[in-house]
């Protein structure tokens, strides 16, 4: 394990063991709500990966903390211990225990903490013993004698199942010398002879000392498959020894002394039809480019059709290459749904809600990154869902519900986006309240005339949430401004339906990849900016008479009802020859987490797919500029931040 | 050096296992589970197979009691890669036909002892 | 491979045994084998054997046993070092009676 290039294997069981603790936490999910004897296999063959993986790869803490889990699960497997609430109990806090365990393997901590020495405690109790103190069984000591003689007949199958009586006599001879005689007396006759069944036997004299337990050795793969005699040769003195072989998990104990420190690069594993897929297009674009390829040796204008075909071919292959690229970093979003019947578990036993958790569309595939960083804003809607959302069943019975209340996650695509909803059947926002609280705060100054979903919007001010209005469950201090930041820096965005009574609907709205995004390309002046189509609401043209231009010399335009501030791109990014009368140009009206603004350009010019290159790695991070792209004239665009351009549109509207 | 079949759902464990015998100069080609293996045993001849119990798709048991009914693969050692909770696994592979198994966990240095003292 | 066949006594079978004279290749030897018993004299050529197993040895032993019982001669064209060690390490270097060294 000292050697470098094993390390990376290491790595790869780490990533495939998470995946097993969770298989093992949703199976015992499972079967707590009743599931069928099938989980406990599934269970059972989960634990029993990492139990082998963990000893060969340098962790035997967690091998022999396994050991005693998968004990457990093979008694219950077995029939002799029924499967019960206190059992799933402890194997939760058992996964919850080897994650920990993981996490600290990866920081290149001591594994074993007092918490899973508790439960491995506690696994031992419960098969009713002490925990055993990690010793390796002492073995059974074997005589020694000067001489033996072994008598050795294979059965007549031995042969074809790979066992060559010619390497285990060599594998003899590597104890001493050998007189081997071999017994032809039970070979057929040659017509009737099966040349893959053995008919030989042997009488084996070893001249040299040795224990019975190395010459059992040798025989190990085959005592069931021939008749064995191991006898002290009688001239011999037989002298009764004890050895004990020394325990072997010191090495790999010290193999994980020169373990290299683990650099948590990230990978990918990816299906190997992803791949074959993406072989097939390249197979294909191979093609297509030498057919390409003859036009360079001679034009001939007949072949116009052939070469326009050919071009076309070449554009749906880059297509497609692109999707399937794409594809290899998207994961299906049930690595991150799968964290969430724990946590609805824990927390409505906690709150003594009676919660029903159903998940759609958990095979619906998102970008790796976004994947790694959707899981918190979405532990957090959960959480407010339980905490604020789902009344207790007393309440429920009170407004006419079924006591168990229902929450939703749901993921789909729509257009070149994902949708994850959370979505519960509780109470509703309570509008009184949060306009009481939005008033205290500072936020509003009364919410009479605000629409209810001007309300709804409020929770997701900074400020709004405080420790005050939310309990130690959902709150740990962070507010629903914090969920809607960290979808924004995703390039999503995130609303909120609700209904008194009925519930609420958290509707986050995510692009499929963060590599490449859809926009529209607006003209401004004699530059070219992209704006982010996920978050666009609409373009209009302004008659000059609906723009009205604010004392400190802000403008606003009335939109749906709502006033909302002009930002003209020209000026914020200092363009030159661009258009300057408003009913010349066009408003973009934009949402980000700053409210809506419009945006001012001369004009579209039409939508593509922009590739993000980062300008902060290029070059330095600019206000209101999320990256730049390469147009297809190989000029360069740059990408409104459109996050940040609606919170400098909201501070223009405040002045 | 010697063409080996190395078998496994676990591409850590199969990973290991093909970068040790590659790195002692052996010809691995890997398969994922027991119906991957018979395809590349179909394609190709082995001189020996490492093979994990359990395995989607198709399982090490089924796998070689397939792999032993085609006459090519009478007599080509067939190693399970087992752990000794599993003496019952053992056996049942014994039966199927495989020649012998390498007990889980195992290192590298453990491996190759074994891939030469079959091989011979 | 190696089978070679020279101006002899036309009633002397010659036999080649294949470099990998492993179990998938004694279907074919058999059958060679078994017509050989029929000959008045065999010579089996293990000059180019590279690899060999129990099941190749008991082949040619039994063979060899079964033709000498019937009066036929068997001889040795030559042998492989790994055909003698081989035949040495079962205990069957005189059953099969091997040529000590490779003849000229």
């Amino acid at each position: 394990m000292s050697t470098g290039g094993l390390a990376q294997f290491q790595q790869v069981f780490i990533e495939e063991s998470l995946e097993g603790l969770d298989t093992m936490e949703s199976s015992l999910l499972a079967l707590d709500e009743g599931g069928d004897g099938e989980l406990v296999h599934t269970i059972f063959r989960a634990a029993h990966s990492i139990k082998g993986g963990a000893a060969t790869f340098g962790f035997p803490e967690m091998a022999s903390f396994t050991h005693e889990a998968e004990s457990l699960l093979d008694e219950v497997r077995g029939g002799k211990r029924a499967i019960d609430k206190p059992i799933i109990e402890l194997l939760l806090r058992s996964v919850d225990c080897l994650r920990g365990m993981f996490d600290r393997a990866r920081a290149g901590q001591p594994l074993n903490d007092s918490a899973s020495d508790g439960v491995r405690g506690e696994l031992a109790a419960m098969m009713g013993r002490a925990a055993p103190a990690g010793t390796t069984p002492a073995r059974r000591a074997g005589d020694q004698a000067e001489a033996w003689i072994i008598r050795f007949h294979p059965h007549a199958g031995m042969l074809a199942g790979g066992n060559d009586p010619l390497r285990l006599i060599r594998e003899l001879a590597g104890l001493g010398e050998l007189a081997v005689e071999a017994d032809l007396a039970r070979l057929p006759a040659l017509a009737r002879l099966d040349p893959s069944e053995c008919h030989l036997g042997w009488s084996i004299e070893l001249k040299a000392p040795a224990r019975r337990e190395d010459i059992a050795a040798v025989f190990d793969w085959v005592v069931d498959e021939c008749d064995l005699s191991i006898e002290p040769k009688p001239s011999a003195a037989v002298t009764p020894a004890a050895a004990p072989a020394p325990a072997s998990l010191a090495d790999a104990a010290a193999a994980r002394g020169t373990r290299e420190a683990n650099a948590e690069s990230s990978s990918v594993r990816v299906a190997i039809d992803k791949i074959d897929g993406l072989i097939n297009l390249v197979g294909e674009l191979v093609i297509t480019q030498a057919m390409l390829d003859t036009f360079r040796e001679e034009f001939d204008p007949s072949r116009l059709a052939l070469l326009q075909q050919g071009l076309t071919q070449l554009a749906r292959h880059a297509r497609e290459l692109q999707e399937s690229v794409m594809g290899i970093r998207m994961l299906p979003i049930a690595s991150v749904f799968n964290r969430f019947p724990r946590l609805v578990r824990d927390l409505s036993q906690k709150l003594g809600k009676q919660v029903r958790l159903e998940l759609h569309g958990e095979q619906t595939e998102l970008d790796k990154t976004v994947l790694e960083k959707i899981g918190d804003p979405m532990v957090h809607l959960v959480r407010n869902a339980i905490d604020h959302g789902l009344e207790t069943p007393d309440r429920r019975r009170a407004a006419g519900k079924g006591e168990t209340g229902t929450l939703k996650l749901d993921a789909y695509h729509r257009g070149g986006y994902i949708v994850v909803e959370v979505s519960d059947d509780g109470a509703g926002l309570n509008r009184e309240a949060i306009v009481r609280k939005a008033v205290e705060r500072g936020l509003i100054s009364g919410g009479e005339g605000m629409s209810d979903e001007a309300v709804a919007e409020l929770i997701f001010q900074p400020g709004f949430s405080t420790a005050a209005v939310t309990t130690d469950l959902s709150g740990r201090g962070v507010g629903m401004d914090v969920v809607r930041r960290n979808v924004s820096d995703l390039g999503g965005t995130v609303t909120i339906r609700s209904k008194a009574g009925q519930g609420s609907v958290f509707t986050i709205t995510l692009p499929l990849t963060l590599a490449i995004i859809d926009g529209l390309t607006a003209a401004v002046g004699e530059e070219c900016y992209i704006v982010p189509l996920v978050s666009i609401v609409e373009s209009v043209q302004l008659k000059p008479e609906a723009l009205k231009t604010m004392p400190g010399g802000g403008e606003l335009f009335r939109f749906r009802g709502e006033y909302l501030p002009v930002l003209r791109l020209h000026e914020l990014f200092g363009c030159t020859g661009a258009k300057r009368a408003i009913e010349d140009g066009l408003l973009i009206v934009v949402e980000g987490d700053g409210g809506r603004v419009g945006l001012f350009v001369d004009g579209l010019v039409g939508q593509q797919q922009a590739v993000v290159k980062s300008l902060e790695a290029n070059y330095r991070r600019v206000q209101g500029v999320s990256g730049a792209t390469i147009l297809a004239d190989g000029s360069v665009a740059l990408i409104v931040d459109v996050a940040g351009v609606t919170r400098l549109g909201r501070r223009s509207k405040a002045a | 050096m010697a063409k080996i079949l190395a078998v496994d759902d676990s591409a850590s464990m199969r990973g290991m296992v093909a970068y040790t015998l590659r790195g002692a100069g052996h010809e691995v080609t890997e398969a994922e589970n027991g119906q991957l293996a018979l395809d590349a045993a179909s394609a190709n001849g082995f001189d020996l197979v490492l093979a994990d119990v359990n395995m989607p798709v198709m399982d090490g048991i089924s796998m070689v009691r397939e792999l032993r009914t085609r006459p090519s693969y009478k007599g080509v050692p067939i190693l399970m890669l087992t752990t000794e909770s599993h003496t019952d696994k053992k056996m049942e592979g014994k039966a199927a036909g495989a020649t012998g198994w390498l007990v889980k966990p195992f290192d590298p240095e453990q491996l190759l002892a074994t891939v030469k003292r079959v091989l011979g | 491979m190696g089978s070679k066949r020279e101006h002899r006594a036309p009633a002397t079978v010659e036999i080649g045994l294949p470099a990998d004279c492993r179990m998938a290749a004694q279907t074919a030897l058999l059958a060679d084998l078994l017509v050989a018993l029929d000959a008045p004299a065999t010579q089996l050529d293990g000059r180019a054997v590279e690899r060999v197993d129990t099941a190749a040895l008991q082949l040619l032993t039994l063979f060899r046993r079964e033709a000498l019982s019937r009066g036929c001669a068997v001889s040795w064209r030559g042998a492989s070092a790994t055909l003698r060690e081989a035949a040495d390490t079962l205990g069957l270097a005189k059953a099969l009676d091997l040529p000590a060294a490779m003849p000229a």
